[in-house]
């Protein structure tokens, strides 16, 4: 826990320099601070709302430098204030920590400094200028130099890209994080307000690939992501969120053509020795996604996947009038242009076990296997083998099969649906195209404890879905070995628990019956264990997924690494995108190093959410209204017997519209520490 | 309709509405605030010159904050100040900050004295420049690949209008926003230069910048070079648009005719043959409308004009698909020069390598034009140089000619100088269409249309469509006049998609016609505010004239008889003809080359950011 000597956030001052350092009460928010990495010693903290200094003899004028050079690196030059005033005061700040300290020139500098907090145009600018005047209004005396030996002569202008910034003054190093509230909040942490500056700026292509560096599957993306990032874009203060996924889709499918001609495999800078080669067991999300970052690093790559297409639920599970199957398969296609091979019908567990991979060849594994098992309800009447019952996802797959030419089933009468999530919502959509008379869905909590999209709840009602909240289903009726009908049980709410959610409780004499023809149940899914055998050396955790390190994804066997839903649970396509990078830099630092190494923009992830947690985000000044785009969407009329695409693309001046709203949030976070902060390769 | 709210600037209480600015309500209520990258006429307030601040008390709080007023919108009870002495400071820091990486050489600079940015240092009392920085404005590139445009960062305050103009107005989106930081600047689309890329030479973006980052090549060197040459002929001709849109740069009011005083000012300068583009603009008429006629018989349609080489240039590099619907009759400015070369010679017994011709346009385009290899005969260009309205204007003064002085004179050319209302009125969109209406219905009819006016081809929208009755054996024609080449891309795409249902297209690239063209004079902090002072000036003119018909021009029926025979014949496609060529850059890139050129901290893949550049950018067709 780290005790701070002294320092300045968001507008509190801390001052202990006349205590002894063990007198000082460590922050409670501020746990585990004492190293960044290990035996490398935190020595300040600058930030988007002050700073804190932990070690006595910081050079606080040289961190001050370091920031202020990274500001001026990260301005986008767009406004006046924030492009002239960084480097203006990066190098006059160099100036008075190299040359000549001089009251004169810190009042200059200082003045330059206020101006563009108080002028410039964007987070960055507003923000990036807080550390030094924070120091100045309140630790001005800590900026004189201190009678030191002599510098080093670096002005602070040497940084890599990486903001990784090696060289040394006084023993200190700088490592810096540039982030934003969105990009904190998209599991794979893409640079959001770059890729919607570059459509700003009309350069389409870049901000394609701003995504593309952190998965292949940008289109996909734009359609069905859960968007945590637009939950935490600050423009939800002045009006709407940012509309961070549809341009996302804008620009994917704008450049999707031009885009197939992007990758090749001699486009790849590094190649890996043949010899280390890595099996990716499943074509979903995750493993495609890891798939394709171990190949743009040169690695020989190999995807054996169960089915016999690409993209795991995304293809068989998430319906195509909200992902039309060949967007996804055209982005699935980028893996065999970089050289990396899908073999298809080919089960682990079934066909082949991890010791078969490894003796053949393979030096790592990563295991993306989903959850594709479905349950059922547990209820009274309930036989596996009853005609009209069927769990979600078994359904979704037959109707995506159906769609896809493989043997038709046909639907009619009347369908119930129960569970209340996204996968509840794709069963009761597809259903009324599958031709369902009536479609009714049963949840046993009530509409606002809905884990499903509330965009995709309006959708289906307005398509005709009639939903049952605060029910739940007592018993299955049947005759004949068909399904006739379900005993429906009303609930009642008790009281919020500790996350807020109510549970619920049978209410007594409630039960009446639904007649239907049809029962699916979508209340969730489970990793298949056929998939894992005794001898994989592979371990199922406590929930029935399978145990990994959560900063590794390393599985209990060496050298093979799982994520995405076998690994989290039935989740989303991002996080097993996400998963799919985590793994494939894990994979990397194995096949190198043998072990996984200090990732430091993790580290740094970790440190800016515990100082988050000491601040309030706030919008200081007006900010002109200008609504969200509307996305135009197919008539549910129409829509509600067709597997057409339901959301229209927006136009290209909607397009530029509507990334004219992002505030660009950005915001500069470095730590100096004692000695430099290992490199690492993602 | 909304509620009014309250509140004051400066203490005076000011009404508004929902989402007004502070800067609309300041002006509504007579407060100045210095502004610089906003331009309200086309919408644009990107908020970055960050000059325009004021400082407000929002209703609950104590403490001013300072804000900028053009995209800051006002909230009831809030109190505006424009002038306390901390917003003079800061709009003064402001301005002295612009000009750190400014290339401040005002006395070489082409905007000198029409500069928005001299403006505003003079509107917050700037008396320093502290903050210099040569090392940081030479790295500023400049780029003068264009015949017609050159780009100089070392000027650019990136306000990003040329941006918006190429973009919203004219739908070409050549510009982008490229680099970070210091190195942050306007380029080209895919890194290419002015000269290779998309960019068709409108000139539209020069009317909107600022600052002297963007103008047209200057070229009044030459002219003087040729008039001070005795060996030399200069045969000046000059655009319809001219003469109602120059006065005002000598003080004159905006759309008054002044084709004589220009007359006399040519003749000042030493001009040896002074001529009228509209006499061209007639003829060009003459062989449009046989050559539609004809294409309409044989059931090609529809045709779209070729009197605007920016249009040109926008279906040769956007759309070369649809360039076999271009007619092949040449520009007006074209067709003159052809004929200054070979027929004016002819009879006036000159030798025609001792011409020179100079054409004074609104346009930038043209001088791209001029210089094309189809324009050429025995290797010498027909028109030698183009100056626009702007370069005109400067070597007048270059020369000290002040127009508004000059007693008007008239042409006395009796070969290539008069012009009937039908070329006069080609400066304004739907002008070529009427004109070509009034010829062909006459053709066709053998007599006149009733009402010579059409005015169901006037108007200011930016596509416009009407059917008209040629009678004869031609019968109804679907006609679409459109100006602005947004409004282009959409009936060219509409073509191309088989939507379209027309017989005649004609096409400004510049939204209003030549009357606004591109190298028109610029009117600081206003987009096209004359418009339709110039487009009235010029219907005012046609109205005035004697004959109103092309084919009723006397030097043109002179010219068919004693030189081209008739239209269409095989002397005319020779001089007054072209074809057009494809030149659609197709850009191939990989991931490499993107990632290469990002600029993020975040980069995953950052091993790709050092590679080598492949040799992977090509140009296609
Ligand atoms: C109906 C439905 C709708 C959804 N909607 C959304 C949404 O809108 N937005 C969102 O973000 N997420 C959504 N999700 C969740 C998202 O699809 C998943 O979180 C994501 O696909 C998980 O990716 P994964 O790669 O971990 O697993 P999966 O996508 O399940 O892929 C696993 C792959 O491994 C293969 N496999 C399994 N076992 C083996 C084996 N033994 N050997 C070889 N291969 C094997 C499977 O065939 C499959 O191809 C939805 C899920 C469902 C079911
Ligand atoms: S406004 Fe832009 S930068 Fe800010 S959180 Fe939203 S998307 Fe991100
Ligand atoms: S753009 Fe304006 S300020 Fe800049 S050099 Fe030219 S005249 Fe001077
Ligand atoms: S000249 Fe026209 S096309 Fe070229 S950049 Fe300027 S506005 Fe765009
Ligand atoms: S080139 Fe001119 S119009 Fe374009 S951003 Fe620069 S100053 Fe503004
Ligand atoms: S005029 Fe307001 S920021 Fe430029």
């Amino acid at each position: 826990m780290a005790s701070v000597i002294y320092g300045v956030w968001d507008g509190k001052i801390y001052d202990n320099r006349d205590r002894d350092i063990f007198e000082v009460a460590p922050l409670p928010e501020l746990a585990g601070f004492d190293f960044f990495n290990e035996g490398n010693v935190i020595k300040a903290f600058l930030g988007d709302r002050g700073f804190f200094v932990f070690e006595p003899g910081v050079d606080l004028l040289d961190a001050l430098v370091r920031y202020a050079a990274k500001a001026a690196e990260e301005s986008c030059g767009k406004c006046t204030p924030c492009r002239m005033g960084t480097s203006l005061v990066r190098d006059k700040l160099a100036m008075l920590h190299r040359e000549r300290f001089d009251t004169g020139l810190l009042a200059e500098t200082e003045m330059l400094a206020r101006h563009v907090r108080q002028t410039s145009l964007c987070g960055l600018g507003q923000s990036c200028m807080t550390p030094l005047l924070s120091a100045l209004d309140h630790f001005r005396d800590m900026l004189a130099p201190a009678p030191a030996p002599a510098r080093r002569d670096d002005g602070g202008r040497d940084h890599d890209r990486r903001g990784d910034d090696r060289q040394a003054a006084n023993g200190q190093y700088a490592m810096h994080y540039v982030t934003a509230p969105c990009i904190e909040a998209c599991p794979a942490k893409v640079n959001v307000p770059r890729y919607i500056d570059y459509i700003k700026d009309g350069k389409p292509s870049h901000s394609l690939g701003v995504i593309l560096q952190k998965y292949p599957m940008a289109a996909t993306c734009g359609r069905v992501c859960v968007r945590f990032c637009e939950q935490a874009c600050r423009r939800n203060m002045v009006d709407e969120a940012v509309g961070i996924k549809v341009l996302k889709r804008y620009v994917a499918d704008l450049e999707q053509d031009i885009s197939r001609q992007w990758f090749s495999p001699d486009m790849v800078c590094t190649r890996q020795p043949d010899h280390l080669r890595v099996a990716v067991v499943g074509a979903g999300p995750a493993g495609l996604s890891c798939a394709y970052h171990l190949l743009l690093k040169g690695y020989p790559v190999e995807v054996f996947e169960a089915r016999d297409e690409p993209g795991g639920m995304a293809a068989s599970g998430i319906p195509s009038y909200r992902l039309p199957k060949e967007v996804l398969r055209g982005e699935a296609e980028i893996i065999g242009r970089l050289g990396g091979r899908i073999h298809y019908n080919a089960r682990l567990g079934r066909d082949y076990t991890l010791d078969d991979l490894m003796g053949r060849g393979f030096k790592a594994v990563f295991l993306g296997l989903g959850c594709d098992k479905g349950r059922l309800l547990g209820v009274d009447g309930e036989d596996p083998d009853l005609s009209g019952l069927q769990t979600g996802i078994d359904f979704l797959l037959k109707v995506h099969e159906c769609l896809q030419g493989n043997g038709c089933m046909t639907l009619g009468g009347v369908v119930v649906v129960v569970g209340g999530g996204n996968v509840a919502m794709d069963c009761a959509r597809s259903a009324l195209r599958m031709g369902a008379d009536e479609v009714h869905v049963v949840y046993r909590r009530d509409k606002t404890d809905m884990p499903a999209d509330i965009e995709e709840i309006e959708a289906a009602r307005e398509e005709g879905v009639v939903f049952h909240f605060l029910t739940n289903p007592g018993r299955i009726l049947s005759e004949d070995g068909r399904i006739t009908g379900v005993e429906l049980v009303s609930m009642l709410q008790g009281e919020p628990d500790a996350n807020g959610r109510r549970s619920v409780v049978a209410r007594p004499d409630s039960a009446r019956v639904l007649r239907c023809n049809e029962v699916i149940a979508a209340i969730g899914q489970q990793v298949d264990e056929d998939s894992i055998s005794q001898g994989d050396g592979v371990r199922f955790g406590r929930r029935g997924f399978l145990d990994a390190d959560g900063t590794t994804l390393s599985t209990a066997r060496p050298g093979v690494f799982a994520g995405g839903d076998c690994y989290s649970g039935p989740s989303t396509l991002i996080k097993a995108m996400a998963n799919g990078l985590k793994a494939a830099r894990s994979i990397d630092d194995f096949l190198h190093y043998g072990r996984v190494r200090f990732f430091p923009r993790s580290r740094m992830r970790r440190i800016i959410g515990d100082f988050r947690a000491l601040s309030n985000e706030s919008i200081e000044t007006p900010v002109e209204n200008k609504y969200r785009v509307r996305v135009r969407e197919l008539d549910p009329e129409v829509r509600k017997r067709l597997f057409d695409e339901v959301e229209k693309p927006i136009s290209t001046e909607e397009a530029y519209e509507e990334a004219s709203r992002c505030l660009r949030c950005y915001r500069i976070y470095s730590v100096i520490t004692e000695s430099p902060v290992p490199d690492s390769a993602l | 309709m909304h509620d009014t709210m309250q509140a004051t600037i400066n203490g005076t209480p000011v009404t508004f509405q929902e989402n007004d600015t502070i800067l609309e309500a300041a002006r509504r209520g007579g407060h100045f605030i210095p502004t610089l990258c906003e331009l309200s006429d086309i919408d644009h307030a990107p908020g970055t010159c960050r000059v325009c601040l004021v400082e407000i008390i929002r209703p609950g709080s104590e403490s001013p904050v300072m804000v900028t007023a053009c995209n800051t919108p006002m909230e009831p009870g809030m109190a505006v100040r424009t002038r306390t002495s901390r917003v003079r400071e800061m709009q003064r820091l402001q301005v002295e900050l612009i000009l750190a990486d400014h290339d401040q050489d005002c006395a070489t600079c082409t905007r000198h004295g029409d500069c928005e940015l001299q403006d505003v240092a003079q509107f917050v009392g700037l008396r320093q420049s502290r903050y210099t920085r040569p090392d940081w404005t030479r790295s500023r590139p400049r780029d003068e690949t264009s015949p017609a445009i050159i780009r100089d960062m070392g000027k650019c305050i990136r306000c990003l209008r040329c941006v918006e103009v190429c973009r919203r107005e004219q739908g070409v989106d050549a510009l982008v926003f490229t680099g970070t930081s210091l190195q942050a600047d306007i380029g080209m689309r895919n890194n290419l230069s002015q000269g290779a890329s998309d960019c068709v030479a409108c000139g539209q973006c020069i009317l909107v910048c600022p600052t002297g980052a963007l103008a047209e090549r200057d070229e009044t060197e030459t002219v003087i070079d040729f008039l001070d040459d005795p060996e030399v002929i200069t045969v000046f001709q000059f655009a319809p648009a001219l003469r109602v849109g120059f006065g005002e740069e000598f003080g004159l009011a905006p759309g008054v005719n002044v084709e004589g005083q220009i007359i006399t000012a040519l003749r000042t300068l030493g001009a040896d043959v002074v001529l009228d583009t509209n006499f061209a603009a007639d003829l060009v008429i003459m062989e449009e409308g046989y050559e539609l006629l004809g294409r309409l018989k044989e059931g090609r349609r529809p045709t779209f004009t070729s009197c605007c080489p920016a249009w040109v240039n926008f279906a040769e590099k956007l759309y070369p698909d649809i360039l076999p619907f271009v007619s092949s009759t040449r520009s007006p400015q074209q067709c003159f020069g052809a004929l200054a070369k070979t027929y004016l010679p002819e009879k006036m017994g000159l030798d025609p390598k001792r011409i020179r011709v100079v054409s004074i346009m609104p346009c930038t385009a043209k001088k791209d034009e001029a210089q094309r290899t189809m324009f050429r005969q025995d290797g010498a260009r027909d028109v030698d140089v183009v100056l626009t309205t702007r370069e005109f204007a400067r070597l007048l003064k270059r020369e000290g000619i002040n127009l508004a002085a000059l007693e008007p004179s008239t042409f006395d050319n009796p070969y290539m100088a008069e012009y009937t209302g039908a070329g006069a009125i080609f400066g304004t969109t739907g002008g070529v269409m009427e004109a070509a209406v009034r010829t062909m219905y006459s053709v066709v009819n053998g007599r006149e249309l009733e009402r010579i006016e059409v005015e169901a081809l006037r108007g200011f929208e930016s596509v416009r469509t009407a059917t008209i009755d040629l009678g004869g054996d031609i019968g109804e024609v679907r006609l679409a006049m459109c100006h602005g080449l947004k409004g282009v891309r959409a009936i060219v795409e509409d073509v191309l998609a088989g939507r379209a249902d027309f017989d005649f297209i004609e096409v400004m690239a510049c939204p209003g016609g030549c009357v606004d063209g591109g190298g028109h004079l610029r009117s600081k902090k206003h987009y096209q505010p004359y418009a339709r002072k110039r487009r009235d000036a010029i219907y005012e003119i046609d109205r005035q004239m004697p004959r109103r018909q092309s084919h009723e021009n006397p030097q043109v029926q002179r010219l068919y008889k004693d030189f081209l025979g008739q239209p269409l014949s095989h002397l005319s496609e020779e001089l007054l003809h072209t074809h057009y060529i494809r030149r659609r850059t197709e850009i191939k890139q990989t991931i490499n080359d993107i990632w290469r050129d990002i600029t993020m901290s975040t980069l995953v893949h950052s091993e790709f950011d050092a590679a080598e550049p492949a040799a992977s950018r090509k140009r296609k067709e």
